[in-house]
């Protein structure tokens, strides 16, 4: 389903009012007719209703075709029932004595039950859904029409077993027996084609979600029931009527529910789209707490709502959080409908099948909303670009560290090992030096020792760049060396009872480490404490002194990177530096 | 005595071996890794093991956990960690295992062949070596509150850094050009002031020193 904004005007268009006034007058004089036909009904004439129940049914179908046509004058529903009101209607001519009007009559005795299966059949949509659901119109029409015009074709009023009829105008052959037998399949094939339906919309209602069952309940319960009375009727019949008229005006005043149920859904869904005008106040109030989802689900009258909004720079759907989401395509249980705004995606909304047959609610829902869904649109695109931002921080964290190890490795392994090597040559060759080459010895321990200083300030260097300690044994040992190297005198209080991801025991541990040099450096303070704790959830670390205070993220660019290495991990960091009561860093981690 | 060499760089492995050879050891054998160096000693046992800490298959700390996989097994080898950090942590993981023929040293220290054989051999017989830039950080250590540290002489403190080295008495005075029954003085000055138990033999202080200094 697609739906744009403002691409339906208002359906009740002046002409078409006149039209459907028209039909009211047309529809009024049809049952003054036909009450006056069926109150004036000669004996010998078919079973038909008594003028109460003809008006009762006509009223129904054409009153609630009306009422349907003007409420939803796209669906077909409203037009066809008030096509098989006339139909009902024309079918008391067969109780007119005028012979051409009882032949008319005789035609199209039982056309408006072609009507009744196409209702029955398309209902909600008012489209039939497939190949089986039109050879069932079909063959309604083979046996409520064909089948009697050709049983006209060969028999009198006896043959057609109407007694009472005045003489058939169409009969070209002479041939009683013959009718009597097209009217024997006619009752056939009906029964069928009565089955067929009723299992048809049986198994439908069987397979439909419960919200689609709960909306189309009282149209094909009623339809069900009427179809199983026509069955019983036409049986009846051709046992030749044991009941009387009964069978059949059970069925005639089962009919007239059909319209009914029709009309009854279709306001229930008009009663859904007055919401729409709520929602436009809703949403046109100046209050930001407007839960767009919560109001969008309640103008639909569909809980399972879920909004889905259009993120251009990943060419995909985000939620409200920003985060992706999957366009339900294959999912029977789940529809999406796309919303546009000056040709763009905008938003998609996720909901239940049985809103596709409301399709206006949803469009006009749509519209009134679009406004709306763009700015929340662009929220969640603002959170989804974060995500994104977020993402791309802490894969630049991880990708520090990650070069900070290889680095410490490859010094390890190959130039402090070189020199070690060199080291411990120039130590064999002291050893092996003659007893004559002694003035050269202090040369050769020359030489040893500033190899010794080299190896010593690399150590360092590798030391500070990923601390063996942190790597092999976790941030609370670390820590614990940490504190114990400080310059100034540290107190340690770690309750961190596991590993935690690398990048954040070095970020924690970095962190640490800077604070306590700046301690040690600008703080003119006698002591530190830092305290690290885990809760399973959260890592917070703390170090305070108890120094001259006066720090600032931005004087010193150490704090600076400490706060955005905390900050890439989703970690939050602060300083409190008030001038002469100490500095405090406290970084809170999440990590699960 | 016979010495075993566990180091996954082969250059220094070799030359090492060749160093001690030279310094009169007999090379029981060469290992790779730690479990190498697990059948070496279960098949030669030497008298001390040579182990560098980091090696293969993590290149973390193997060699600490390998000596002291050796230490349940065979306590009586000696055993040396070459490590090319200074990092007390470990060397005092190492002594916990019992004191007696262990030592932690840096690995640059093999380019003194006079002090990396006195080395091994104070190991090969019990005693224990732990590297002096270990100790100086040790005993330059910040403390919070009183440090009786700052209560001792400069030259008591030479003298407790040299007994944390895992020196004798005797060796002490030879460094530090005095008489033993001078350092015998000093040793029980420092005693008292740190409030340590009067110290049992050489080898045995070590602990008491080294834990002594790592107590914050």
């Amino acid at each position: 389903m697609r739906a744009g904004q403002g691409d339906r005007s208002a359906p009740q268009s002046a002409a078409m009012r006149a039209r459907l006034w028209l039909i009211v007058v047309a529809g009024v004089l049809a049952a003054a007719g036909a009450a006056w036909l069926a109150a004036h009904a000669p004996p010998g004439r078919p079973t038909e209703p008594g003028p109460v129940l003809e008006l009762l049914v006509g009223a129904s179908l054409l009153g609630c075709g009306l009422a349907s046509w003007w409420t939803r004058p796209e669906n077909r529903l409203g037009q066809i029932m008030v096509g098989t009101g006339f139909a009902w209607f024309a079918a008391q001519l067969v109780n007119a004595s005028t012979p051409w009007l009882n032949t008319i009559g005789l035609a199209v005795q039982s056309v408006w039950i072609i009507g009744l299966v196409y209702l029955l059949l398309s209902f909600p949509s008012g489209r039939l859904k497939g190949r089986l659901d039109r050879w069932l119109v079909v063959g309604g029409a083979v046996a409520g029409f064909g089948l009697q015009v050709v049983a006209m074709l060969y028999g009198n009023k006896a043959g057609l077993r109407c007694s009472g009829c005045e003489n058939n105008l169409i009969q070209v052959f002479h041939d009683n027996q013959k009718a009597l037998n097209w009217l024997g399949l006619q009752r056939l094939v009906g029964i069928v084609v009565i089955v067929a339906v009723i299992v048809l919309v049986v198994v439908r209602w069987l397979r439909a979600s419960a919200p689609q069952r709960r909306a189309v309940a009282p149209v094909l319960v009623g339809g069900s029931a009427t179809l199983a009375a026509l069955g019983w009727t036409v049986i009846f019949d051709l046992l030749g009527d044991p009941l009387g008229s009964l069978p059949a005006n059970v069925y005639y005043a089962m009919t007239a529910t059909v319209p009914v149920a029709i009309l009854y859904v279709f306001l229930q869904r008009r009663l859904a789209r007055g919401m729409v005008a709520g929602l436009v106040v809703e949403l046109g109030a100046p209050s930001a707490s407007v839960d767009l989802r919560e109001a969008l689900a309640r103008a639909l009258g569909d809980p399972s709502l879920d909004l889905a909004f259009w993120f251009p720079a990943e060419r995909c759907y985000v939620d409200a959080e920003g985060t992706a989401v999957r366009i339900p395509s294959e999912d029977p249980e789940r529809r999406a409908t796309f919303v546009e705004r000056d040709g763009h995606p905008i938003a998609a909304l996720l909901h239940d099948p049985v809103l596709e047959d409301n399709a206006e609610l949803v469009q006009s829902v749509c519209a009134a909303a679009s406004l709306a869904l763009e700015n929340e649109r662009l929220q969640a695109e603002l959170r989804a670009r974060l995500i994104e931002l977020q993402a791309s921080r802490a894969r630049l964290v991880e990708a520090t560290d990650a070069e900070r190890r290889r680095i410490e490795r490859d010094l390890h392994d190959g130039t402090q090992q070189r020199l070690v090597q060199i080291a411990m040559t120039l130590g064999l060759l002291e050893a092996k030096l003659p007893e004559q080459a002694a003035p050269v010895q202090p040369l050769v321990r020359e030489t040893r020792e500033a190899l010794s200083l080299a190896l010593q300030e690399l150590r360092e260097l590798t030391h500070g760049i990923a601390p063996p300690l942190l790597v092999e044994r976790g941030l609370a040992i670390a820590l614990d060396e940490l504190c114990r190297r400080a310059a100034l005198p540290a107190h340690l209080d770690v309750a961190i009872d596991r590993r935690l991801p690398e990048q954040i025991e070095s970020a924690a541990y970095f962190m640490a480490s800077e604070a306590l040099t700046n301690a040690a450096k600008h703080s003119h303070g006698s002591e530190v404490r830092l305290n690290a704790a885990y809760d399973g959830r959260l890592l917070t670390l703390q170090i305070a002194d108890d120094g001259i205070g006066g720090a600032a993220t931005t004087s010193g660019s150490g704090l600076r990177g400490l706060a955005d290495r905390i900050e890439a991990l989703g970690g939050h960091f602060t300083l409190s530096s008030p001038p002469g009561r100490g500095t405090m860093l406290r970084a809170e981690i999440p990590c699960a | 005595m016979r010495v075993a060499l566990a180091d996954d760089a082969v250059l220094l492995r070799e030359g090492l071996a060749r160093l001690l050879q030279e310094a009169g050891f007999e090379i029981a054998g060469l290992a790779a890794d730690a479990d190498e160096l697990l059948a070496l000693i279960e098949r030669n046992r030497p008298d001390v093991a040579i182990i560098d800490i980091r090696m293969p298959p993590t290149h973390t700390d193997e060699g600490l956990r390998a000596a002291k996989v050796i230490r349940g097994r065979w306590p009586e080898i000696g055993l040396l960690v070459l490590s090319q950090h200074v990092n007390p942590r470990y060397a005092l993981e190492l002594l916990s295992t019992g004191t007696d023929g262990v030592g932690y040293l840096l690995k640059e220290r093999v380019s003194d062949v006079e002090e990396l054989s006195a080395s091994v051999n104070r190991i090969g017989h019990g005693g224990s070596v732990l590297d002096p830039a270990v100790v100086g950080e040790l005993v330059g250590r910040r403390r919070p509150g009183e440090n009786p540290l700052e209560h001792l002489t400069d030259r008591e403190r030479e003298v407790l850094a040299l007994m944390a080295e895992g020196r004798s008495n005797r060796a002490i005075a030879e460094r530090l050009f005095v008489t033993e029954h001078t350092v015998e003085k000093h040793v029980k000055s420092i005693f008292g002031s740190l409030r340590l138990p009067q110290s049992p033999d050489d080898h045995r202080r070590v602990l008491a020193v080294v834990t002594y200094l790592n107590s914050q």
